[in-house]
């Protein structure tokens, strides 16, 4: 015979007014300090210059530019997000997408492949390397952090090893520098890019068993092992997607510098993991949102560039240290105000 | 005993979220009584509890100890003022010894001073000796069974002076023998006028040690009575606030073609041993045996938990392979497992998403999610299983344990199984839903389900089941007609000849 459970207040359980309920969603909470990030920046950060002509922040380019740089980390953080979300963690993603940044220069520079070809198997590497983590994890039983803390240095070292430190594969042909350079539909081509692996990864996680089984597995691996859900597998899946958009991370960081080197997306991986966990993703499994990942990205994205545009910032010359420390601070912030949020959610009911 | 109480609670009430746990609770507790506190799960007994440690503060209603309002009160105040609980599972530090964790309890919490080993060692072995417990007080806590640890949880609160102590279960995991060291050291500390409180579900525990018995009811202290006025019939009464007609209900159907079929069927590589009966559509078949006789390990190899490595397994005349639980559900075989709260249901998942985890390939073709369907579906396992709770969108953690249990129930009636393993189902759930569980497990029956009952409720074995088969040793020991007698039934579970039927 057991105790009778504690009845512990669980999020979502709130009733209450919707409009108060939705208003108190970490997710519309971030999309305000977004809102109001971009105002404050585009009110201090843009100038018109002696010619008359506008520049700074509220410029449509420097828009572009955000978009841009954000597209590469932008995606680990999605490749993140259903890793995270089944209670495990990837610290490689970073480093293999240096790897795969130098196998696609390989590939082409050193192999002559063709474009396409070289991009499938860029692609390839990604999902393998996937695999090796994914296979350590649930053949092995061995926790995800130290599988990858360990691929993290090894596809890293591979990286270095391929190039001997000091290769550096540039002058890929200009139809492939669109990638990363040139604008489609009114757009930066990545953007598009980023755009569908965001909604193919929404799909996946909000609308699909699969991703009910990532979130199931994050609360309960032991009781999702019990419900018949296919535990290896759903993390096999998340793993090698988290590969092979790496890799896709890769392809495009290299046509966006018109390069490829071995240390290609050093500490992304860092960036990423804030801008999911930013976004409310639990970093012990089973509660978050791809629209979260989405929102942390951008308000990380945004504060970084912002900040160069800041006349006082920029004779400071501090726009990167200065860019850490307020990441660090919103991100401790938001996580706060989420706390705070959940408990006034929950005394709309009780008070 | 005096007439004047010790603590007394007054028109307490505390809410989570829209979950109403306690709606004015009073009650009284003297010095030198032991006060029973009784009630279904989700009656209200661990809040009750939880408030009187300080480890939630009640929405209303005043805390007395003494005669003196209790204000603020917290966990660090409450055992200061003498109220320590004696919870079901030891709250000790595994890896310090028991003359540590007593000292960490009981010594001043200073900065910097010299650890006195050898007083510690002798203060622990007082208090030890004071409750007749022979442990070495120099043993690591992590290698002392439950009950001794139990012991050292008294040794503490006793040490530390309490006044009030609340004893939550004590008894669940003990042997008889334990029991009764147990009652006697019940006996000591009323004897010494402390007031104690004490929760259990087991009936004649009660009527045998308490002097008062209150009577918990969805968060409502219903009755306050003298031992000598209450018999087992009335205190059930009282706690489900309607008489419970008939214990166990007859078996309503004859049953029919032969479902499942076992042959020598085992997990060597677990440690099993082959294995081989038969069950048919519409039966009960008991499995009992004593705790570590092998029925677990049954279940989990026919779930494909542990998949079978020899022997054959048949469903409906057709042999079948299962090598995971994914496969054993494509084959009709649903499996609620003993441990509710680790894999029976998923706490932090609404209902309906629990409802509908294991029935995914029926519910969502294409792995599309469809929440119109699962959340209809859920209402109407809400419905038919008369789950208590206000919607299906409410996280399952805010259920009491017999609800959590029908979700359970639920999301592998969801699968429209050919094959129903229950283990332990009616575990940790009080009397009410207790019997509406039997009912609903006769009902599946009757409707062509195979079911496998493993109890270690003898009389629920014994009450439920068309067939018993007795476990031992991982083995079939016996198996007995349905009107077999509880001797018989322990007899083939302790390796005794059994007297009358043929094994």
């Amino acid at each position: 015979m057991r105790a009778e459970p504690a009845h512990p207040p669980a999020p979502g359980a709130a009733a209450g007014p919707s409009w108060r309920r939705w208003l108190l969603r970490y997710e519309v909470l971030l999309l305000l300090v977004l809102v109001v990030e971009w105002l404050l920046f585009y009110h201090f950060g843009t100038s018109v210059n002696r010619r008359g002509v506008t520049v700074g922040f509220g410029t449509l380019d420097r828009q572009f530019d955000i978009l841009r740089h954000s597209c590469e980390i932008g995606l680990l953080a999605l490749a993140l997000t259903p890793v995270i979300l089944t209670g495990g963690i990837d610290l490689s993603v970073g480093s293999l997408l240096g790897l795969c940044a130098v196998v696609f220069g390989g590939l082409t520079h050193a192999l002559g492949l063709p474009l396409p070809v070289a991009a499938a198997l860029t692609l390839v590497v990604g999902a393998v390397a996937g695999g090796l983590n994914a296979g350590l994890i649930c053949q092995l039983r061995l926790p995800p952090l130290i599988v990858t803390l360990g691929t993290y240095s090894l596809f890293r070292g591979l990286a270095e090893a391929f190039t001997r430190g000091s290769v550096t594969y540039s002058d890929f042909p200009a139809g492939f520098l669109v990638l990363g350079q040139g604008r489609w539909g009114g757009l930066p081509v990545q953007a598009w890019l980023f755009l569908a692996v965001a909604v193919s990864v929404w799909i996946w996680i909000h609308r699909t068993v699969a991703g009910r089984a990532c979130r199931v597995i994050g609360f309960a691996p032991e009781g999702a092992r019990f419900a018949g859900i296919g535990v290896r597998g759903q993390l096999t899946a998340a793993y090698v997607a988290a590969g092979v958009i790496a890799a896709l991370a890769a392809l495009i960081y290299t046509s966006r510098l018109g390069q490829a080197k071995a240390d290609a997306g050093l500490g992304y991986e860092l960036f990423a993991i804030t801008a999911v966990v930013l976004g409310g993703t639990s970093i012990f499994g089973g509660r978050g949102t791809v629209t979260g990942t989405l929102l942390g990205v951008a308000a990380i994205a945004v504060l970084k560039n912002g900040l160069a545009t800041l006349p006082v910032v920029m004779r400071l010359n501090a726009a990167e240290e200065l860019a850490g420390l307020l990441t660090g601070a919103l991100l401790l912030a938001a996580l706060a105000a989420g706390k705070l949020a959940e408990r006034l959610r929950l005394s709309s009911v009780t008070g | 005993m005096s007439e004047r109480p010790l603590l007394a609670f007054r028109r307490i009430t505390k809410s989570f979220g829209a979950v109403r746990a306690l709606r004015g609770v009073d009650l009284e507790v003297r010095a030198g009584e032991v006060h029973a506190l009784l009630g279904e799960n989700g009656a209200g007994k661990s809040t009750l509890i939880k408030v009187a440690t300080g480890a939630h503060a009640p929405d209303s209603g005043v805390i007395e100890l003494a005669g003196e309002t209790l204000e603020r009160l917290d966990p660090a105040l409450a055992r200061r003022r003498g109220i320590a609980c004696i919870y079901q599972q030891p709250a000790l530090f595994p890896e310090l010894s028991v003359a540590e964790n007593l000292a960490l309890r009981l010594e001043p919490a200073a900065g910097w001073r010299r650890v006195a080993w050898a007083e510690r060692h002798r203060v622990a072995l007082a208090l030890l000796a004071r409750i007749g417990a022979e442990i070495d007080p120099g043993r690591e806590v992590g290698t002392l069974s439950m009950p001794e640890q139990q012991l050292v949880e008294i040794a503490s609160a006793i040490g530390a002076g309490a006044r009030v102590v609340i004893m939550d279960e004590p008894t669940a995991s003990l042997t008889r023998r334990e029991q009764e060291r147990l009652f006697g050291i019940v006996n000591a500390l009323r004897r010494e006028g402390v007031a104690v409180i004490y929760i259990s579900h087991r009936l004649e525990e009660i009527l045998a040690l308490a002097d008062r018995v209150t009577v918990l009811r969805d968060g409502q202290s219903v009755a306050s009575r003298l031992r000598a006025e209450v018999d087992e019939a009335t205190l059930i009464r009282l706690m489900v606030g309607r008489d419970v007609a008939q214990l166990y209900p007859p078996s309503e159907s004859a049953p029919g073609a032969v479902r499942l079929a076992l042959r020598g069927l085992c997990c060597r590589s677990a440690g099993g041993r082959p294995v081989s009966f038969e069950v048919r559509a519409g039966e009960v078949y008991g499995l009992a045996g004593l705790v570590g006789a092998g029925r677990t390990e049954l279940a989990r190899t026919l779930f494909g938990l542990t998949p079978a490595d020899a022997g054959e397994l048949w469903i409906d005349g057709e042999r079948v392979t299962i090598g995971s639980p994914q496969a054993a559900i494509a084959h009709g075989i649903a499996y609620v497992p003993e441990d509710r709260r680790r894999h029976g249901v998923v706490l932090e998942l609404p209902i309906e998403q629990n409802v509908s985890l294991a029935a995914w390939r029926r519910l969502f073709p294409l792995g599309w999610l469809r929440r119109d369907r699962e959340r209809s579906e859920a209402r109407e396992f809400v419905r038919a299983l008369a789950i208590r709770t206000p919607d299906t969108e409410t996280a399952t953690a805010n259920l009491s344990g017999g609800n959590q249990q029908k979700v359970a129930l639920a999301r592998w009636l969801a699968t429209r199984p050919r094959v129903l393993l229950l283990d332990e189902p009616t575990q940790g759930v009080d009397v009410g839903a207790k019997s509406e569980i039997h009912r609903l497990v006769r009902r599946f029956a009757a409707e062509g389900m195979a079911v496998v009952l493993i109890s270690s409720d003898l009389p629920e074995i014994l009450g439920m089941s068309d067939r018993i088969g007795v476990m031992r040793g991982g083995e079939l020991a016996a198996e007995l007609p349905g009107g077999a007698g509880a001797t018989q039934v322990m007899s083939a579970a302790l390796g005794q000849p059994v007297e009358g039927t043929a094994a």
